[in-house]
């Protein structure tokens, strides 16, 4: 265990790669990811929940949304406990649109991303200025509000929710079906690579030192000249935009969306997801979205005692590896050159 | 005389009942190394955190390069040219050397997150412009063979000299140094001594706050005393190594009891 470590291994693969061998490497890697759908005769196949269905939400959607937390948590040091508030937001964007108006899954998007945005702007300015524990607890806060509005206004259905919300239009001729959702799956998996795309983007350049220097030392950072509040609004609106993209996704697949899906459950589930797999490594987080959204499917065969495995595996996981499946350590540039000679 | 850069006038700062500084007036010229001594809790620090805007002055003024530094924002006092180091060393340290530098260079380039998220010429340009200028930076203070490193994994020396380099990332026409030499040998102190006026002489200003008497009287063109608060010297070092007020407040003994 000491000798092997499993994110520095596929840090040291990468760094020796040449530019082909890196594109090879993403093509496959998304080829996998892509072909996942087809292995539901395997032993990934789940029991009870159809495996195809399972692979949109949880998996994908918790994946992505761990994705956009982790923007929040794992690279600007913010506790957010309320994130379940933006996959609300595009959740019932979608529905409240799709009712009203004739607006098409694909139309709706950028409405949803908006207005979760909207939200998380509107929330940032006045909240970003506190820290830590004070932070969270106004997030939560958060959370809640949205929750409770949507099950108390008559305009959202109140407890009842919101059905018939409509199937998204059929891409390049192939049609959404309730009873095969790989095409659904293609779709968040698109949605899951921009997000990565996103976040490596940002994260060599301003924005990404902007945040590790906040999160490392907020005071110290201000004084070097980063704008602390602007990125910290930055951060949460990222975040926010994800978890509404999720939102609009999640309304489109389960046609059926009502106030009791977001509860504080889903904010603390996907903070383990980002805690699980490795706070702040992209990578880590994915896996640990992956696996906390699959592995509740996968044992759904011992029923009752399902949700004790499910806390048993993070307690015992947690405790082995503290920081995570794929911690986020920085490995130095000399030291990764030694390893490669070596 | 050359022109001044920085002029504190009437400075007073309280915390409830506690005058930290007291009606402190203190002017900083255009290309000097300043130093500020004082013993402990005589306010030397207190008086960096009001100019860098950590806390608000209950009364009197800053001026810096003809700019009234009330009511600013911390990172714009920075964006006007002022930038420090810490007494405690607080570096980003999950970062590498070069990267703690490039952070503050960030503080003059426009290009934000759009930029940076599509790639934009501008964004490309100033990335490079980052990364040259940190170098250099680290080549001038002389350790740029840590770029690479991590910054918590430097030996100490490094990283209180990398808190010097990443302050003069920011371009500053003034330079707050918070006890560089703390913790350091008589070699490293005159090692330190000799790059601060090479930095001095580089074009920046220098405002030292400094225990070590000897680096102070060494490197410094005019030294200025603290005690509770209120300054009671301010001239050539030599001068003020000899003045009886500076002498009690060091000593604790009237000058003329000795």
């Amino acid at each position: 265990m000491k000798n092997f470590n499993l994110r520095d291994f596929g840090a040291g693969i990468w760094e020796r790669s040449n530019r082909y061998q890196r594109v090879a490497i993403v093509l496959v890697t998304i080829t996998l990811a892509a072909l996942l759908p087809f292995a539901g005769a395997s032993f990934l196949a789940t029991p009870v929940a159809a495996y195809d269905a399972v692979l949109v939400y949880p998996v994908a959607i918790f994946v992505l949304m761990s994705l956009g937390l982790n923007i929040v948590v794992g690279k600007s040091g913010m506790l957010d406990l309320g994130y379940v508030a933006f996959f609300a937001i595009g959740a019932y964007t979608n529905g409240l649109l799709s009712m009203h108006t004739g607006l098409n899954t694909w139309e709706i998007m950028p409405i949803g991303i908006g207005a979760a945005m909207f939200a998380g702007v509107l929330l940032g300015i006045p909240t970003l200025r506190l820290r830590g524990d004070y932070l969270a607890i106004v997030t939560l806060g958060f959370g809640e509000i949205i929750r409770i509005v949507a099950l108390n206004v008559s305009w959202t259905n109140g407890p009842n929710g919101i059905s018939g919300i409509q199937m998204p239009p059929p891409i390049l001729g192939k049609e959404f079906a309730l009873d095969d959702q790989k095409l659904f799956f293609w779709v968040v998996l698109v949605m899951i690579l921009l997000t990565i795309w996103m976040i490596r983007r940002l994260t060599v350049r301003r924005p990404g030192r902007a945040w590790e220097a906040i999160r490392q030392d907020e005071d110290a950072a201000e004084l070097m000249g980063v704008p602390t509040l602007k990125y910290k609004i930055w951060s949460f609106t990222l975040g926010a935009a994800i978890g509404g993209a999720a939102g609009v996704l999640y309304a489109a697949k389960n046609l059926f969306i009502s106030p009791e899906m977001f509860t504080l459950n889903v904010s603390i589930l996907i903070l383990a997801c980002v805690v699980f797999g490795g706070i702040g490594n992209i990578w880590g987080v994915i896996l640990g979205g992956a696996i906390l959204g699959y592995l509740p499917d996968r044992i759904r065969f011992i029923s009752d005692a399902r949700l004790l495995v499910f806390g048993l595996v993070l307690v015992v996981v947690m405790n082995f590896r503290p920081d995570g499946l794929l911690p986020r350590k920085k490995r130095e540039k000399a030291l990764v050159k030694k390893g490669a000679s070596a | 005389m050359s022109k001044v850069l920085l002029k504190l006038e009437n400075l007073t700062m309280k915390f409830g009942g506690v005058t930290a500084l007291n009606e402190v007036n203190l002017e900083v010229r255009e290309g000097e190394i300043l130093a500020l001594i004082g013993p402990n809790g005589a306010g030397k620090t207190t008086v960096f955190n009001v100019i860098t805007g950590v806390y608000q002055a209950t009364s009197g003024s800053v001026t810096f390069d003809g700019h009234n530094l009330a009511g600013r924002k911390r990172f714009q006092i920075t964006g006007l040219g002022v930038a420090r180091t810490f007494q405690n060393i607080r570096l980003f340290g999950d970062m590498t050397t070069l990267e703690n530098v490039i952070t503050a260079t960030d503080v003059h380039k426009k290009s934000g997150l759009v930029g940076a998220l599509f790639g934009t010429p501008r964004a490309r340009r100033e990335e490079k412009e980052n990364r040259a200028k940190a170098h250099e930076i680290l080549q001038f203070i002389g350790i740029d063979e840590y770029a690479d490193r991590l910054a918590k994994n430097l030996p100490y020396g490094v990283q209180r000299r990398l808190e010097i380099a990443r302050a003069m990332g920011t371009s500053p026409k003034l330079l707050l140094l918070d006890e560089p030499a703390a913790g350091f040998n008589p070699q490293e102190k005159v090692e330190l001594g000799a790059t601060i006026k090479k930095v001095r002489d580089a074009g920046y200003t220098v405002l030292l706050i400094e225990h070590d008497m000897s680096l102070i009287m060494g490197i410094s063109d005019r030294v200025a005393v603290l005690d509770f608060g209120t300054k009671i010297a301010d001239d050539s070092p030599a001068v003020v190594q000899n003045d009886p007020r500076v002498i009690e407040a060091y000593l604790g003994v009237p000058a003329d009891a000795s």
